[in-house]
């Protein structure tokens, strides 16, 4: 054997004596001592309540006012109307009317809400097909089994957008109307761009796009959504930066919510003329909605909203309150523990063999 | 914590504290408290809320991003809690690991991924739309506190109340090494100390640990060992300072004879220095 080995000998597989191989490395050892755990349990206090107070001030300023329009005003003929299938291709519209007390200072926001409509569930999430709204065309004329059976029509042609997610869209619109203190009445007006994430605009949605094809001929050979009026590329024939897939109201309506009672933005107030340049003015208002969404089917309710809006969000009162309840709880617990402490350990008594 | 140096700390296992129904069950109450925390903080903070620009944030997406970072944070933290020894690695991991998740996560809900794919990755944009909400680190740190405090209580409260061995042997071990330690093995005392003759001591024991001598000497059993301490093995003198006591072997009133001193003994030693 002519092979010689670097180290050989008893103590050749030894590792190396460094700090990491030996397992010497300065570390820190953290232990719950008195002089850690109870300034911390006081300072965890006063920033929770720095914080909840904070909050609670912001919130405070949000101004909403919340209008449930299933029934109200002259909205019930609406209601009943709806609850015959038969009726769906007839329009309804009614009129709710509401008043504000306190000016809205600043931006506004119109929000369209329902309650009771899941649309966390799974299968209903499922169905949809996002290859065919980013503008595959081979999604377009063959979408996914996912969609079932919102994927094809009685005469075997292929919808688009496909599934369940699309085909329930909300379809109700909104006109605002201010009645001034002369009497007047002014339409509100709502800027109806810009209500979707950037993202979701320009990359998860795309229309598909073929050299000298319009819209309308893209979608050749292509159904609509059963519960639709019109086809998706008549959403918006005036722009086409909003028509097709591309739809403001669509993509918003495409973004699932949570949790059954949601919320989706409809609108922002255009501030560029009077009386509107500061907000909403004090007055009566008037909201004409072309009634269309049945919503007795899964006893749900509809509602409007109108808010103003801080960096915070909307007015959610929760993250405040719990930020002050946490406070008092951390300093309940401090002073529980400085008397326990005080009482036992201190200067080590309890650590005594 | 060194079991060689302290045989006490083998009695929990022999007694099977850490692994018996009632620590399950604890281990479960908290769990579900966690849980219980972890959905409901981020479901109560989301429900109603929209974002600052107005643009929806109460989305199936940025709900399960939200729960999900909460969680991370919460599970990382009570790591932190749990590792006895903060070494540069275990720093590096575990902080990493948290970053990994932003990375992983960002990386998923890219557009570039969403582009290859579209089916697999609808989770797109999700990420940095709701991240950028304060609202959102908001609950994630009332959740974290939320998730931490219980815990800090109650181990800080038995500490107090009932410290176990573990625990006052890390407290002698921090108040004896100089912090941070740099060897994790313990100053080896002699014989000599049994006599109450560190009091005295005059030099400190720098020289013992630098040099190491102590760590040559083979573990002795006392029994044997009380007559010719004077010439101790690891050439550990009292370096002639002292008030010139020399260890007359007195037999100490030790538990155990025949097992080495432990260094909690010594501890108890000090108690009776009239010697």
């Amino acid at each position: 054997m002519g092979k010689v080995k670097g180290n050989s000998g008893p103590l050749a597989q030894r590792p190396d004596n460094s700090a990491f191989k030996q397992q010497r490395l300065p570390a820190w050892s953290p232990m719950l001592t008195a002089n850690t755990v109870l300034p911390f349990f006081y300072f965890m206090a006063l920033i929770c309540m720095l914080l909840g107070v904070w909050l609670l001030l912001t919130v405070q300023s949000i101004q909403e006012v919340k209008l449930d329009y299933t029934e109200a005003g002259t909205c019930d003929v609406c209601f009943e109307k709806r609850k015959n299938v038969s009726n769906a291709g007839q329009s309804c519209s009614c009129t709710v009317e509401f008043s504000i007390e306190k000016a809205f200072k600043g931006d506004v926001f119109f929000y369209y809400g329902l309650r009771n409509f899941h649309q966390n569930l799974r299968r209903y999430m499922d169905s949809r097909d996002d290859g065919q709204m980013v503008g595959r065309k081979n999604k377009l004329k063959n979408p996914t089994t996912y969609c079932q059976p919102f994927d094809k029509d009685s005469a075997g042609r292929p919808i688009a957008p496909c599934g369940a997610v699309a085909n329930s869209m909300f379809n109700d619109s909104f006109s605002l109307k201010y009645h001034g203190p002369t009497g007047a009445s002014v339409p509100v007006p709502l800027y109806r761009k810009g209500i979707t994430w950037y993202t979701d605009k320009n990359v998860k949605y795309r229309n598909p796009r073929t050299e000298n094809l319009t819209l309308a001929q893209e979608f050749e050979g292509v159904a609509k959504p059963p519960y639709w009026k019109n086809p998706v590329y008549q959403l918006d024939v005036l722009d086409p930066t909003n028509n097709g897939f591309i739809n403001d109201d669509l993509i918003v309506w495409m973004r699932e919510a949570a949790f059954p009672n949601f919320r989706k933005l409809y609108g922002i107030l255009y501030r560029a003329d009077k009386p509107f340049t500061k907000g909403l003015p004090v007055g009566n208002y008037s909201i004409k909605i072309s009634y269309n969404f049945p919503v007795q089917y899964f006893r749900g309710r509809k509602e409007v909203m109108l808010t103003t809006l801080t960096w915070f969000g909307g007015q959610n009162h929760f993250l405040p309150i719990a930020y002050l309840v946490t406070s008092s709880l951390s300093f309940l617990l401090a002073v529980v523990l400085t008397v326990v402490w005080w009482k036992f350990g201190k200067d080590g008594k309890n650590m005594e063999e | 914590l060194d079991c060689k140096k302290h045989p006490q700390l083998y009695v929990p296992g022999q007694l099977n504290l850490y692994f018996s129904k009632k620590t399950f069950f604890k281990c479960v109450l908290h769990s579900c408290y966690s849980s219980l925390v972890l959905f409901f903080i981020p479901y109560a903070a989301m429900h109603d809320t929209m974002r600052g620009d107005g643009k929806d944030s109460a989305d199936y997406q940025s709900f399960a991003l939200l729960t999900q970072t909460c969680l991370l944070f919460a599970v990382t933290i009570q790591l932190g809690l749990e590792m006895s020894y903060w070494t540069a690695v275990n720093t590096f991991f575990v902080l990493g690991s948290l970053g990994m998740y932003f990375a992983v996560t960002f990386t998923m809900y890219s557009n570039g991924m969403f582009l290859m794919v579209p089916p697999a990755f609808p989770f797109i944009g999700t990420a940095q739309n709701s991240l950028s909400q304060p609202n959102v680190w908001l609950t994630i740190l009332l959740t974290s506190i939320l998730c931490v405090l219980p815990v800090v209580t109650y181990r800080f409260l038995f500490i107090q109340l009932c410290p176990t061995i573990n625990e006052k042997v890390q407290v002698r071990q921090a108040k004896a090494t100089p912090p941070p330690p740099p060897r994790r093995t313990r100053i080896r005392r002699t014989s000599s100390r049994r006599s109450g003759y560190a009091f005295s001591h005059a030099q400190g024991y720098g020289d013992l640990v630098t040099s190491g001598r102590f760590l040559r000497r083979p573990a002795v059993s006392r029994s044997s060992g009380f007559t010719n301490i004077g010439r101790t093995t690891t050439g550990f003198s009292p370096m002639g300072r002292s008030a010139g006591y020399s260890p007359t072997g007195r037999p100490q009133n030790t538990k155990a004879p025949d097992v080495e001193v432990t260094s909690l003994q010594m501890y108890r030693t000090f108690r009776d220095p009239a010697l």
